[in-house]
């Protein structure tokens, strides 16, 4: 029955003779135990993983930066808007923005570290734009 | 002067001391003797309705007469359930560790000075929608006049808050689903946005107060004043003021007018009072001024206010 009819395990993936393992110690997580087969696989899995975040790190993330500042900043000024009572500023529906408090309690702290610590907004721009 | 239209909602304002508790607890008993099923609210922290009617009044709605019915809202009361509501909420959704943290803020927002306003403006909401059901009118008993106006001009200063509010989130969002293009997590997160859900809701609830309150086939708001030169002098501004803001006005009620006969000491004072109310009626023209009577006693009881509930039939 043409190729089938060889047993799977005899076919040593390709991969297997590319001396990738030597590379990817260190870089990946390897699997220390289990038999062959599954060690095979989890380099595999880890293999895709890498290269996926780096194809993602070289391309998508590029674009995508400035787009992630821009929601980020417009998060914070909305916190600012919402929550600026703890900063000191009034706020004349504070009572009911805490109905929000739940859902953005994990955001509060490091928000408030962030206003409090704010040195420059031109530098922070700046930094928003790649001039080199 | 005709019959004016039945309103549902009536709130009583004015000056403290003039007796607007007094010509709440009147009118609403005048509606349930009409056979109206009246709700009777006060909001004032002074709470002086149980003293009106002569019967305890709880922060539970309670018959207190047939077709009757009364409640005493407790901002600071109000206050603290939300507060509750929150906490337990939150203890559902993140950890302990980041309550504990933020419970500084918690107790900021909790002293802030809107707060109780804020939790009476709820319950007004609140009872508002029991329109009907089963309640045919509700008669606000309400704090004195800076506390109410801001009160009711809430709706208006909020609504336009939180349009800004949701604009700025729903461009986060947009902005962050872009940026999630490849997290099909994020981006199911981001499809059911609480922070949206919640300020639209808000919105929803603040724009019904305020088609509510604006409309004269719903609201009238009576003033309470006595025929003396300063309380003139507010409620003419506290008109002024709800007028801008299109909450119409029911009509004026000048408490505690002298009759005549009543000697020669108080006779004297009638003089003076008679030029006051002179000038109201110039003042407040087109509106309904109603005169109540100066009473040889303190009206307390059903059956003391039951003397004055004829003047407060037809409002």
């Amino acid at each position: 029955m043409g190729v089938r009819a060889v047993p799977f395990n005899f076919v040593k993936p390709f991969w297997s003779r590319i001396p990738c393992r030597e590379f990817l110690k260190g870089r990946i997580d390897m699997p220390e135990n289990g038999n062959e087969t599954e060690k095979e696989q989890s380099v595999l899995e880890s293999l895709k993983e890498w290269v996926s975040g780096m194809l993602f790190g070289s391309f998508v993330e590029i674009g995508t930066q400035a787009i992630r500042k821009e929601a980020f900043d417009i998060n914070d000024n909305l916190m600012l808007l919402l929550f600026g009572d703890f900063l000191g500023i009034p706020n004349p529906i504070s009572y009911y923005t805490l109905e929000l408090l739940p859902y953005v309690a994990e955001e509060l702290v490091p928000w408030e570290r962030r206003m409090q610590n704010r040195k420059t907004i031109v530098a922070e721009k700046a930094g928003q734009y790649d001039f080199g | 002067m005709t019959k004016p239209a039945f309103r549902p909602f009536s709130f009583f304002g004015g000056k403290g001391g003039t007796g607007k508790t007094t010509c709440a607890a009147a009118r609403a008993l005048a509606l349930a003797e009409e056979g109206i099923r009246t709700l009777v609210v006060s909001t004032d922290p002074a709470h002086s309705l149980a003293d009106a009617f002569d019967i305890a009044i709880g922060e539970e709605i309670g018959l207190i007469a047939p077709n009757l019915w009364a409640i005493e809202i407790d901002a600071e009361v109000e206050a603290q359930k939300y507060m509750k509501g929150i906490q337990e909420k939150m203890l559902h959704i993140v950890s302990p560790v980041i309550v504990d943290e933020i419970r500084r803020q918690i107790e900021i927002a909790y002293s802030s000075p809107g707060a109780e306003e804020a939790a009476i403006f709820d319950k007004f909401i609140e009872l508002m929608e029991k329109l009907n059901d089963p309640y045919e009118a509700i008669v606000f008993d309400t704090a004195p006049t800076g506390h109410t106006l801001r009160l009711l001009t809430l709706p208006e200063i909020l609504g336009a808050w939180l349009e800004h509010l949701l604009e700025k989130r729903a461009r986060a969002v947009e902005l962050m689903s872009m940026v999630a293009k490849y997290d099909r997590e994020v981006r199911q997160k981001l499809e059911t946005d609480p922070i949206t859900e919640i300020l639209g809701k808000r919105k929803t609830k603040f724009e019904t107060a305020r088609r509510i309150l604006t409309d004269p086939a719903l609201c009238a708001f009576y003033f309470v004043l006595n025929a003396e030169k300063l309380p003139i002098l507010e409620t003419e501004r506290a008109i002024r003021l709800l007028t801008k803001y299109g909450i119409p006005i029911g009509g004026v009620l000048v408490n505690r007018v002298i009759p005549e006969g009543a000697g020669e000491f108080l006779d004297r004072h009638r003089q003076a009072q008679q030029g006051y109310l002179q000038q109201i009626r110039e003042t407040f023209s087109p509106l309904r001024i109603t005169e109540i009577p100066f009473l040889d006693t303190d009206i307390r009881g059903i059956n003391e206010l039951d003397k004055i509930t004829g003047l407060l039939k037809n409002l």
